[in-house]
């Protein structure tokens, strides 16, 4: 996927040189990076075998909140920034408290528990922004997503937005690879008997990643609310599809027990490239009048692209393991009766000289 | 050979364990009791209770009645930590390992060791020498980065057994372990439990295999029907005396309807050298028409497996069959349906009924396209085959539009039974007919079953019971580590001669010679 990746940047760097321009790689950075910071939040649930709908909520819900309580402009309430950002932070974890306890207290179906929450968060933001745009006017949190480190000219190499994801993914990498925690993830996805008949409590670990996703929803959606400006109940519909499918590129099995911090990693940066790639991607050449042209990608056919890109990854994933286990089964089946002395349970089928003859 | 059991200190003691389940005792006033450095095999026959006990040692499920004490002091455990806790690790039949997980991740499962938590980190380069260390007294040579995965059943036992040893487990309990090992895996296993043995591990072992529990055990303990039965030290046991101690309860008779004499020597079924996926042996045997034929065995004899041969399922790698003089090779079930082979699955939740489905749409299921018309269902003659069906089995229901869910486990294997019979079957496989049934429901499906057999119906009978065994068939195919080991004529069925071949005796009655194995359709037809 990291192959497919660099090549993928390579051929539109060739094709059109303003992709590594400065003005894109920032703008295409600051995407993946606030993509990245939910996907890895969902990739914790999913590793469990588990799955949230709700996180695009989430993220609108955030930049509603905030608009709501800080704004000075028409609809907001005008308290300082932080009141703004915490209640909003607060919500989202409570969201992720909530939701998680219905699925491991009252066993309900992730699906459907995360479903629910995604249309009536969606309900709740359309409630509070009362079905109009709320604006942050010039607003101090626009910096967060304008501001950064290295500048690069006007705009910083290293926007907030990509710090705070560097510091989501570094931390996410340390508790999914090198703590306790993530071991239990992966034991819950990989046999969910195993982990609780290794006395693990699978409920409060399953709990605690409907919380580290809505969290990173939540922080996601603060940097959304800066970068957008304006918030509507529009924002955010659909991400939680957008973080599915980069952890699936990423190497997440939906089944779960699979995935890494990293591969989420490649995953949004696919997702966004290929975004981004369709608007830059664009051949020369020159018609047979001798005159020079550029033909470009129809812009319509984003989604086809998009949702195609996604289908082949999985089927190569999908014949790969398929190759893999066909090999293993030939490897298995066929030398095995001859390894045990005759007499025993494995002894080959031809001289069958079982205890009762 | 050793000092004698007697002086050793007692590690365990259960008193007086009762277990109930709705409906059913699956444990009365259990005792049992383990010393150090001694192995105690566990026998009974398939739901006597054995693993119901071991679940109760092992913190898994808590006892209704009853006290358990380790090294003399009371304990009662509030889950799977408290009895690992006490030094009790329990190895399960079906291995509880995460593939997607290596060796040591696997091994300190629930037991990282970590301070600081959920959070705390893991030291991974410790974690591996200390896994490295303990696999290798299980002889495991590996690197321990090693998913689970890529390991095979043998090796996977050994990383439970490492597992356990990484708690100091000073009682382990082992639940058929060799049930899926190859003969060399299982040596390994036993050299390891001696070597455990005599560093004073106390070790419970629960297994069908007699002759393994001969070599291995120091004593005996034989549950039955939930209660315990008794004990057998090595020497005073024989295979004769455990299996007596198993089954010794009266044959009760009056629910199986009078055996007819059948005396049809019509073959419909004839299997030859058939070759059944993940079985060693060939298999060869005839099916008379309008016959009973049993197939007794223990659970993961094969029995299962071959019956999903005959149906398609799992078709056979080779060998041939032949139905009704034709031949006859299934490579999926449809197959087999057109040709008048039906299974009822021993799973009828899963693999026999769609539960939220009406019993009239799942009598009329497998042959819903022969009631429509340009795919337009005739939902009449629908109602009207599901009604014959529901008036010939009586199957219980207010009406062919409840749903099967609804219905009691009897009802439904007779709704099962009723949407073969619709189609006029020549072979009916029914793998386990009456499990979970409650007895008034299991005669008026053996009546069933007879009534088929006497119309000439061929019924292929696959059950753990060894009553039903017994009071059902005209003749039994018994099948011991996934082979036949001897057909049984009706004279000779009795539950010692079926016991005897089941377990492996190689003295039993009715055992398939060399000879006969190789041109078995002589010798068993």
């Amino acid at each position: 996927m990291l192959a497919a990746l660099v090549l993928m940047c390579i051929a539109l760097f060739i094709s059109n040189s303003d992709f590594l321009g400065a003005s894109n790689i920032v703008n295409t950075t600051r995407q993946v990076s606030m993509l990245g910071i939910f996907a890895i939040g969902i990739a914790f649930v999913i590793i469990t075998g588990g799955i949230d709908l709700s996180i695009g909520s989430v993220v609108g819900l955030t930049g509603v909140i905030i608009a709501r309580l800080s704004s000075t402009q028409t609809g907001g309430l005008g308290y300082p920034l932080w009141v703004g950002i915490t209640v909003a932070l607060l919500c989202a974890v409570i969201v992720g408290v909530l939701q998680g306890l219905l699925i491991t207290r009252l066993k309900l179906q992730p699906f459907i528990v995360t479903l629910g929450g995604m249309l009536l968060l969606r309900g709740v933001s359309q409630t509070i922004v009362e079905g109009g745009v709320i604006s942050m006017g010039d607003s101090p949190l626009l910096n967060l997503s304008s501001g950064g480190l290295l500048h690069l000219g006007r705009d910083p190499l290293l926007g907030w937005p990509t710090v705070i994801f560097a510091g989501v993914a570094a931390l996410g990498a340390y508790v999914l690879h090198y703590t306790v925690l993530g071991r239990y993830i992966y034991a819950i996805g990989g046999n969910r008997d195993a982990a609780r008949y290794s006395g693990i409590n699978v409920n409060r670990v399953e709990l605690l990643t409907y919380v580290i996703s809505a969290g990173t929803a939540g922080i996601a959606g603060v940097c959304y609310a800066a970068y957008i400006g304006q918030m509507s109940q529009q924002v955010g519909v659909a991400y939680e599809l957008y973080a599915i499918a980069a952890a699936v590129l990423g190497g997440c099995s939906l089944r779960g027990g699979e995935g890494t911090i990293f591969g989420i990693l490649i995953g949004a940066s696919m997702m966004r490239v290929i975004d981004n790639g369709i608007n830059m991607f664009q051949v020369q050449y020159t018609d047979p009048d001798g005159i020079r042209r550029i033909w470009r990608l129809n812009p319509n056919w984003n989604w086809i692209i998009v949702g195609a890109v996604i289908l082949v990854a999985v089927i190569l994933d999908q014949v790969v393991h398929m190759v893999q286990a066909a090999r293993r089964l030939k490897e298995a089946g066929a030398p095995k009766p001859a390894v045990g002395p005759p007499g025993n349970g494995s002894s080959p089928p031809v001289a069958a000289k079982s205890p009762a003859a | 050979m050793s000092e004698p059991q007697s002086e050793k200190p007692l590690l365990l003691k259960m008193r007086g364990i009762t277990k109930r389940f709705p409906g059913v005792v699956a444990l009365q006033g259990v005792s049992l009791s383990l010393r150090a450095g001694e192995v105690l095999a566990l026998m009974g026959e398939n739901g006597a209770g054995k693993s119901t006990l071991m679940k109760i040692l092992g913190g898994v499920q808590p006892p209704d009645e009853g006290e358990i004490e380790i090294d003399g002091k009371p304990v009662t455990f509030g889950g799977v930590k408290d009895s690992k806790a006490s030094g009790i690790a329990l190895i399960h039949q079906e291995l509880m390992l995460a593939p997607n997980l290596d060796i040591t991740s696997n091994i300190f499962l629930g037991n990282e060791g970590a301070k600081g938590g959920l959070f705390g980190p893991l030291n991974r380069p410790k974690m591996n020498a200390r896994a490295a260390e303990l696999i290798a007294r299980v002889g495991l040579k590996m690197p321990v980065t090693t998913p689970v995965s890529r390991l095979t059943a043998g090796q996977m036992q050994m990383v439970e057994i490492a597992k356990a040893l990484s708690v100091q487990a000073r009682i382990i309990i082992m639940d058929e372990p060799t049930s899926s090992l190859a003969s060399a895996e299982s040596e390994q296993l036993f050299r390891i439990i001696r070597q455990l043995k005599s560093e004073g591990i106390g070790i419970i072992y629960i297994s069908h295999r007699m002759q393994e529990v001969m070599d291995l055990s120091d004593r005996i303990s034989v549950l039955r029907d939930g209660r315990y039965v008794g004990d057998l030290t090595r020497a005073e046991a024989t295979h004769d005396k455990v299996v007596a101690l198993m089954v010794g309860r009266e044959l009760s008779n009056q629910y199986f309807p009078q055996k007819r004499e059948r005396t049809s020597t019509e073959v419909m079924l004839e299997v030859n050298d058939l070759l059944v996926p993940g079985t060693p042996a060939r298999a060869s045997f005839t099916a008379r028409k309008g016959e009973i034929l049993g197939f007794a065995g223990l659970i993961g004899a094969g029995r299962t497996e071959l019956m999903e041969a005959i149906f398609g399922v799992t078709p056979a790698l080779s060998g041939h069959m032949k139905l009704d003089g034709k031949d006859y090779k299934p490579e999926q079930p449809r197959d087999a349906i057109e040709a008048g082979v039906y299974l009822a699955p021993e799973d009828r939740k899963r693999h026999g009924l769609v539960l939220p489905m009406s019993v009239a749409q799942n009598t009329s299921l497998p042959n819903v396209s022969s009631y429509s018309a340009l795919g337009w269902l005739n939902r009449k003659t629908e109602s009207e085959v599901a009604e014959e069906g529901v008036k010939r089995m009586r199957t219980k229901t207010p009406s062919i539009k409840q749903a099967v869910v609804n219905l009691s486990g009897g009802n439904q294997q007779k709704v099962v039974l009723a949407k073969w019979l619709a189609m006029q079957p020549k072979i009916l496989i029914l793998d386990e007919p009456t499990r979970g049934i409650d007895v008034g429901a299991k005669a008026e499906i053996y009546r069933h079953m007879a009534d088929l057999a006497d119309q000439g119906i061929t019924i292929l009978m696959v059950s753990s019971d060894m009553e039903e065994t017994i009071g059902m068939s005209d003749r039994v195919v018994v099948m011991h580590e996934r082979k036949l080991k001897g057909i049984l004529e009706r004279n000779e069925l009795t539950q010692l001669a079926i016991a005897d071949l089941m377990t492996g005796n190689p003295e039993a009655k009715g055992s398939l010679s060399p000879k006969a194995n190789g041109e078995s359709n002589v010798a068993l037809s």
